[in-house]
């Protein structure tokens, strides 16, 4: 059977570790401490990416460069982390349980935030009213996040809702 | 882990008991009398220092711990007397009839046994083998040793003093002996003696006397030791021990045979159990079941294992003694729950899923620890709820806080010296060949093949730090459960469990924070070295230490926690951390009753909007208002400043500037935009008053409040005109205005006004600075309007067009946020005329006309620069006044003009070289005569600073490009003569005379020149003049330019002509080599300008061309008369000349009478003439009687050359050759002097070079004798041409 992942939350962490977005998928009021899980895991993805290991040519392949595995178990999730090329972060936290989480699961899961990610941030209306020059486009990767855009959040919850729809079924 | 009897926990080593070595009893009765001189001062004795060595290197090798997984040979040293006496084997002594039936006294049959009826194992059977009975028995003793031989004494005395006392020593030993070997134990004696002793030859005699009479063991049952150094005894030490191992070992598999013998039979008996039901048997003593017995006997196979460092046996035992304990914790009817003996097993099951994780830990299987951890939690939390102690309990709690605190203390032991925690990242950093490898195994074992896919999150283990937190977390649920209990018992119920009674004595917080800590620390230690920046993970964890404590009320704790992490959580804007951070910080603040932090904190609450909605916009502003209504600051004299840089500020604020430069003196407008949250109101904030503070050294603006109709609800935008302010000069009072300074949850106030200065500087809005005065509280926020604002920067500057509706224009601009003053440009024109194009060779005029066309008074310097051009030798210049530069010319001053005066400037343009454009730039600068106007500048400011824009000067740049063209082309033509006058003998004097020239080589060049104007406005030409220069080859012989005159004025397209003679010497030498013509014409003309009048005088120089006279060989010269009488004869006239520099030549010459011959000819027919010499020529003359009237033809004369007798067919060129003449020598060329026709090279229509060449038949025209002399000549004509390609 394979393992049933329940995701819990999710959190984009912009490339300068601002939050972006932060979703969480359970009720209660638990929803401050996957904030402070986000912003904890950057610990452990910080020293990750600065102690990677130079890979040789053979093995760097794009998906398991961004793949920073499994970065710590707290309490009772266990928190994944993902870092685009452009170093934007992107972090899960599953539901812990006793059973082995298959990296390719985990892998799918960050593509497709991954592509929702991207697909937000191009959205040309984030940029609507921007000065010609002289702003970041840290801006406007923040802003994809900020509550005025629902599409991004939307995306988000539907990969969660996927997720459960495959725990549910399978 | 301090909660678990120590013996259930420790790492269990083979146990050796040491006697002997007691330091408090130096001297044993047998050696006393040995050493009689007590008197002697206490000097070391060898002795006693060995001993005390020997003491530590034993004791100090090992240490009693949980964490030892290493395995080197070493036992547990135990120091003991020499006849301390072992426990009891069983209850009975070993010659009572029932001994062996009876029972060891701590078994669960024994009814004094601690464990009757039904323990299954304690704590003191592991002391008993720890402490009370160990594995091997060692005596250190002394052997007698005799004084040297003393008077009196002989050699027989001694040695039967010497056999008395070793018989002593060996009933001692053989004392011992008897005990340890009802044990099964191994006893090994080492006799210390000294030095000399070892090289007494009696040795060997008296050791194997005691071995024997003792009743020793013949293997490794008696040493010798003499006082050695420290090193030499840890040698013996270690080489006792290897020696004392295998016995110890089989002390130890002894007892596993043994209790292996006792469980096989007590599993083969099935002995009945009554069947007892739990009810019944609460109360009664009831046996102990099988399952406890099987627990108990695996157990203690465990420990034997364990003593002899079998891990793998050992944890094998203990997984079974678990696996068996935990089946007897599912049924209540074995171990009733909340009993004594339930609790036993607890705590022994407790130990022994240490024992496991720790043995699995050893073998560095890391998820298979962390796995059994787990489960272990995981099944004892389901018996838990069975037992009615379940997640609502402060028991559960508190047993799983233990669970999580024990594990993490052995993580932490372990870490300390030999585990190493794994790492999930990076995954598969394997080589290619490993990942094949573990490929092809993934296939064949399907749990592989997971492992390699992924991992199980909860089997990956981390440092303690997190387990410790676990544990932490824990206790604070135990704490809820308890408060939650006791709230209850508040309401009246009682509780009165013991369980609870002993809860109450807890310090829940303390150990809460005893835990944080040490979690805080392991989490600092394991994160990467990094002073600045402490780590994320242990933020979290000072979060939660600040939380304990302030719920245990130490506040100022708390705020210094809380201010060391609010700086990293606003650095990295996680306001969603940063908010509950805020509250509590607040509250502590609150507790602590320090005001001027809780206004801070509300301050930055306010600006942040932390736990603000906007259903309630008001909560905040209305803390912060009782906070300033009821409270008194501490100091009062200077306002409290509340700096928000770090974080958001409470408006938003940004600077707009309409214009990014202005003039001095001019009203930049801008607009302040202060916004206020969407979900906070600061309507009721008493702001007092704005101070606008620019980036001058002019006083702030200040807006004081204004209050406004209480009635009136604060409209979303709100403008409020500033007016005009002006910075420079800086006013001495600041300004003052009234506006309400009341904002509303997301409501904007628009200060508009414009701004302007009398020197030019940059003018920004450095900080705005709010000042709220409320009682005797004076508070000071001040705001930076930052243009890059996270938020915001997404979001261009408005500049507000209309309050009602608000209406907004973006500024798209980047330095919206400040303006430059600069000086009003000068209004300087510089108009530049000229009549182009421009011709080679004059002095081209350009008027450069500059006007003041500002109020003020200028200085004015021009500069000029002449590009360089790329054109082929043009060297041109430019030249004004007194100045003139192929390049620059510098500061042209043009003198101060007044308003409205203008000067007017010529600059000469000078070209030489090929046509083409000449670019010039021209520079005006301009410079303000004005002084600047006199600001009072404090002396403070530097004046380097603002001394450079002072300088009022402008400059106005043109550039002119000239096309220059040609005013004047010539082309040449060129043909050459052969002189007809008698060439001068080769005996000549004058040949060699003074002039090298030679005269008869010389040719006669004719040069026609067409001079054609094309310059488009005309000339007026002055001077057309011949400059000879003549030289040793050529020699301007005559010109028509020096009769003609050619002044006047010459339009575009007119030509005039003039034709030179030049006597030109060919190059022998080099006969292609041409000679530069002897002379230039020099024209010297004016422009005609376009009113009529002329420029200025210029000339232009053109040089003759190149020459390139034909040079001859042999060549003959016909000479006849133009016209002729009918019947008068005229002579004909051949002149040989041999041109050539080296050869002589031997013509000869050939008339060629025709009958059609209008002429009688008297002369030589066919004759030689003589040989002629380099330079030498001959003549012959023929007389001719014209009998024909008309153009008749001359006899054909024919030369020809023999002195080379080669005949070259077809070679010889010429009209006149007659083809079929027998070739007797070479044509020599016949050239009619009347018309010296000479090949001339000459284009075809098609471009392709042809050589013309002229027939060579002389005419004459021969007239009657009547006919009139008055009749014109007709000259020769041409007859034929014969065109040969080239």
């Amino acid at each position: 059977m394979p393992p049933q992942l329940r995701l819990n939350a999710v959190a984009f962490v912009s490339p300068q570790n601002h939050p972006i977005l932060i979703r969480t998928f359970v009720q209660g009021p638990d929803e401050l401490k996957y904030h402070y899980i986000a912003h904890t895991s950057l610990d452990v993805i910080d020293e990750r990416s600065a102690s990677e290991p130079p890979l040789t040519a053979a093995m760097s392949s794009k998906s398991t460069e961004c793949y920073m595995n499994l970065l710590y178990t707290m309490e009772d999730v266990a928190v994944y982390g993902y870092m685009t090329p452009l170093k934007v972060k992107i972090i899960i936290a599953l539901a812990l349980t006793d059973a082995v989480v298959r990296d390719a699961d985990v892998l799918t899961i960050f593509k497709a935030l991954h592509t929702v990610y991207r697909q937000s941030v191009a959205n040309p209306f984030l940029r609507l009213s921007a000065p010609i020059d002289g702003y970041n486009d840290n801006a406007a990767l923040l802003a994809a996040g900020s509550p005025k855009w629902k599409a991004f959040r939307r995306r988000v919850d539907d990969i969660g809702k996927a997720v459960g729809a495959v725990a549910v079924t399978a | 882990m301090n909660s678990y009897p120590p013996e259930l926990l420790v790492q269990l080593a083979p146990v050796m008991f040491v006697a002997g070595l007691d330091a408090q009893t130096p001297q044993s009765s047998t050696n006393a009398p040995a050493t009689p001189s007590t008197q002697q001062p206490p000097r070391p004795d060898a002795f006693q220092l060995l001993s005390m060595r020997l003491r530590d290197a034993l004791v100090s090798q090992r240490k009693v711990a949980i964490w030892q997984p290493e395995k080197s040979k070493t036992f547990q040293v135990v120091l003991v007397d020499k006849d301390v006496p072992f426990p009891p084997r069983k209850m009975l002594r070993p010659d009572d009839p029932q001994y062996s039936a009876s029972h060891s006294p701590l078994s669960p049959l024994t009814p004094t046994s601690p464990l009757y009826p039904d323990g299954v194992i304690a704590p003191i059977w592991i002391r008993k083998h720890t402490t009370l009975v160990p594995s091997v028995f060692v005596m250190f003793t002394r052997i007698y040793e005799s004084p040297p031989l003393q008077a009196g004494q002989t050699e027989r005395e001694r040695e039967v003093e010497e056999k008395r006392r070793d018989t002593e020593l060996s009933a001692e030993i053989a004392q011992r002996k008897k005990s340890t070997n009802e044990r099964g134990l191994k006893l090994t004696v080492v006799l210390m003696a000294s030095r000399r002793m070892l090289d007494d030859p009696t040795l060997d005699g008296r050791l194997t006397y005691i071995r024997r009479q003792s009743g020793l063991d013949p293997r490794a049952a008696l040493f010798v030791l003499s006082p050695v150094s420290p090193t030499e005894i840890g040698d013996f030490v270690r080489s006792l021990q290897d020696a004392l191992w295998e016995p110890a070992l089989e002390y130890y598999t002894n007892h596993s045979k043994r209790v292996r013998r006792k469980r096989n039979r007590h599993s083969q008996a099935t002995s009945y159990q009554l069947p007892l039901s739990p009810m019944a048997s609460a109360g009664i003593a009831r046996p102990l079941r099988p399952e406890g017995w099987t627990v108990r006997y695996e157990y203690k196979m465990a420990c034997f294992a364990e003593f002899r460092g079998e891990d793998q046996v050992a944890l094998k035992h203990y997984q079974d003694a678990y696996s068996t304990l935990i089946i007897m914790f599912g049924s209540t009817a074995i171990l009733p729950p909340r009993t004594k003996r339930w609790a036993e097993a607890k705590v022994l099951a407790d130990c022994i899923n240490v024992k496991i994780v720790k043995l699995y830990l050893y073998n560095n299987e890391h998820s298979l620890a962390l796995s059994h951890q787990n489960s272990h939690m995981r099944k004892f939390a389901d018996f838990s709820r069975g037992w009615g102690i379940g997640e609502e309990t402060f028991e559960f709690w508190s047993w799983l806080a233990r669970q999580h605190r024990v594990f993490a203390e052995l993580l932490e032991q372990g870490t300390r010296s030999s585990l190493k925690i794994p790492t999930a990242y990076p995954t598969p950093t394997l080589s290619a060949a490993a990942l094949a490898v573990q490929s092809l195994e993934a296939s064949q074992i399907g749990l592989e093949a997971m492992r390699v896919l992924g991992l199980n999150p909860n089997q990956a283990l981390q440092h303690p730090g997190f387990y410790y937190y676990m544990a932490a977390r824990c206790t604070e649920r135990r704490r809820e459960r308890f408060l939650a209990v006791l709230e209850t018992e508040v309401d009246g119920q009682q509780t009165n469990s013991p369980g609870f009674a002993n809860e109450r004595k807890v310090d829940h917080l303390a150990i809460v924070l005893e835990l944080y800590t040490r979690a805080y620390e392991l989490f600092k230690k394991w994160s990467p070295q990094n002073s600045q920046n402490p780590g994320r993970l242990t933020l979290w964890i000072a979060y939660r230490i600040a939380q304990t404590y302030y719920d245990s009320g130490k506040f100022d704790m708390a705020v210094r926690f809380f201010e060391r992490i609010a700086k990293t959580y606003r650095r990295e804007s996680w306001e969603s951390l940063l908010h509950p951070l805020l509250s509590q910080w607040y509250a502590c603040a609150q507790q602590l009753g320090d005001m001027e932090l809780s206004v801070k904190l509300l301050i930055e609450m306010l600006a942040y909007g932390a736990t603000a909605s906007a259903d309630d916009p008001d909560v905040l502003q209305d803390d912060l208002l009782a906070v300033l209504q009821s409270t008194v600051p501490s100091v009062t004299e200077e306002p409290l400043v509340v700096d928000l840089s770090e974080s958001k500020s409470i408006l938003d604020a940004s600077v707009v500037f309409w214009d990014h430069e202005i003039d001095v003196g001019e009203q930049a407008r801008f607009q302040i935009l202060l916004s206020s949250q969407p979900n906070v109101s600061l309507s009721s904030i008493p702001f007092t008053q704005l101070a606008i503070h620019f980036s001058t050294q002019a006083p702030p603006l200040i807006i004081k409040h204004h209050q406004p109709d209480p009635d009136v609800d604060v409209p979303t935008v709100q403008r409020f005109d500033l007016g005009a302010v002006v910075v420079a000069p800086a006013p001495a009072e600041p300004a003052e205005i009234e506006a309400e300074l009341q904002w509303g949850a997301g409501s904007t106030i628009v200060f508009t006004g414009s701004v302007s200065s009398a020197l030019p500087m940059h003018i920004s809005v450095s900080k705005l600075v709010f000042t709220i005065k409320v009682n005797s509280w004076w508070i000071e926020v001040p705001i930076v309007p930052e243009t890059t604002r996270l938020e915001n920067a997404l979001v261009a500057p408005r500049w507000l067009c209309s309050v009602d509706p608000p209406r907004f224009i973006p500024i798209r601009r980047e330095d919206h946020s400040s303006v430059r003053v600069r000086h009003r440009p000068h209004q300087v024109e510089v108009a530049i005329s000229h009549e182009g194009p421009a011709y080679i060779g004059e002095e081209f005029p350009i008027e450069i006309n500059i006007t003041n066309q500002d109020d003020r008074e200028l200085e004015v310097v021009l500069d000029v620069l002449l590009q360089p051009t790329e054109i082929d030798e043009a060297v041109n210049h430019v030249a004004m006044d007194d100045q003139r530069s192929t390049s620059l010319l510098k500061a042209v001053a043009c003198g101060v003009l007044a308003p409205g005066v203008s000067v007017l400037k010529k600059l000469y343009l000078a070209n030489t070289g090929a046509p083409g454009e000449r670019v010039i730039d021209i520079s005006v600068q301009s410079h303000s005569t004005a002084q600047p106007p006199t600001s009072p500048v404090s002396p403070t400011t530097p004046a380097s600073a603002t001394a450079p824009s002072l300088v009022d000067r402008s400059e106005t740049l043109r550039t002119l490009a000239v096309p220059t063209v040609l005013p004047i082309e010539v082309e040449h033509a060129v043909t050459y003569r052969r002189p007809t006058k008698p060439q001068p003998g080769l005996a000549d004097l004058m040949t060699f005379e003074g002039s090298q020239k030679d005269e008869a080589a010389a040719v006669e060049a004719v040069v026609t020149s067409i001079v054609s104007v094309v310059a488009t406005s005309g000339l007026v030409v002055e001077n057309v003049v011949l400059h000879r220069k003549n030289t040793e080859v050529a020699e301007v012989m005559d010109c028509s330019v020096d009769q003609d005159d050619f002044s006047g004025e010459w339009l575009a397209g007119d030509e005039f002509g003039d034709k030179c003679r030049i006597s030109v010497i060919p190059n022998a030498e080099h006969p292609d080599a041409s000679i530069p013509g002897p002379g230039e014409y020099e024209v010297t003309w004016r422009r005609l300008l376009r009113d009529g009048s002329h420029g200025s005088l210029s000339t232009t120089r053109f040089p003759l061309p190149q020459l390139l006279p034909p040079s001859d060989g042999l060549i003959a010269l016909l000479d006849a008369p133009t016209t002729a009488r009918l019947h008068v004869p005229i002579s004909l006239r051949l002149t040989v000349r041999n041109r050539h520099p080296t050869r002589t030549a031997t013509p000869t010459v050939q008339i060629e009478p025709d009958t059609m011959d209008a002429f009688v000819i008297a002369g030589l027919r066919h004759g030689r003439m003589p040989v002629l010499l380099p330079g030498q020529e001959d003549a012959l003359t023929w007389n001719l009687i014209p009998v024909q009237c008309g153009l008749v033809r001359v006899p054909r004369v024919k030369v020809l050359d023999r002195r080379s007798a080669v005949q070259l067919a077809g070679a010889s060129a010429g009209g006149g050759a007659t083809e079929s003449e027998q070739a007797e020598g070479d044509d020599v060329e016949v050239v009619d002097v009347r018309w010296d026709g000479r090949p001339q090279r000459v284009l075809d229509e098609e471009g392709a070079e042809v050589q013309i060449v002229k027939g060579h038949d002389a005419y004459v025209l021969v007239s009657s004798a009547w006919v009139d002399k008055g009749i014109g000549i007709v000259g020769p004509r041409k007859k034929s041409l014969q065109v040969m390609r080239a």
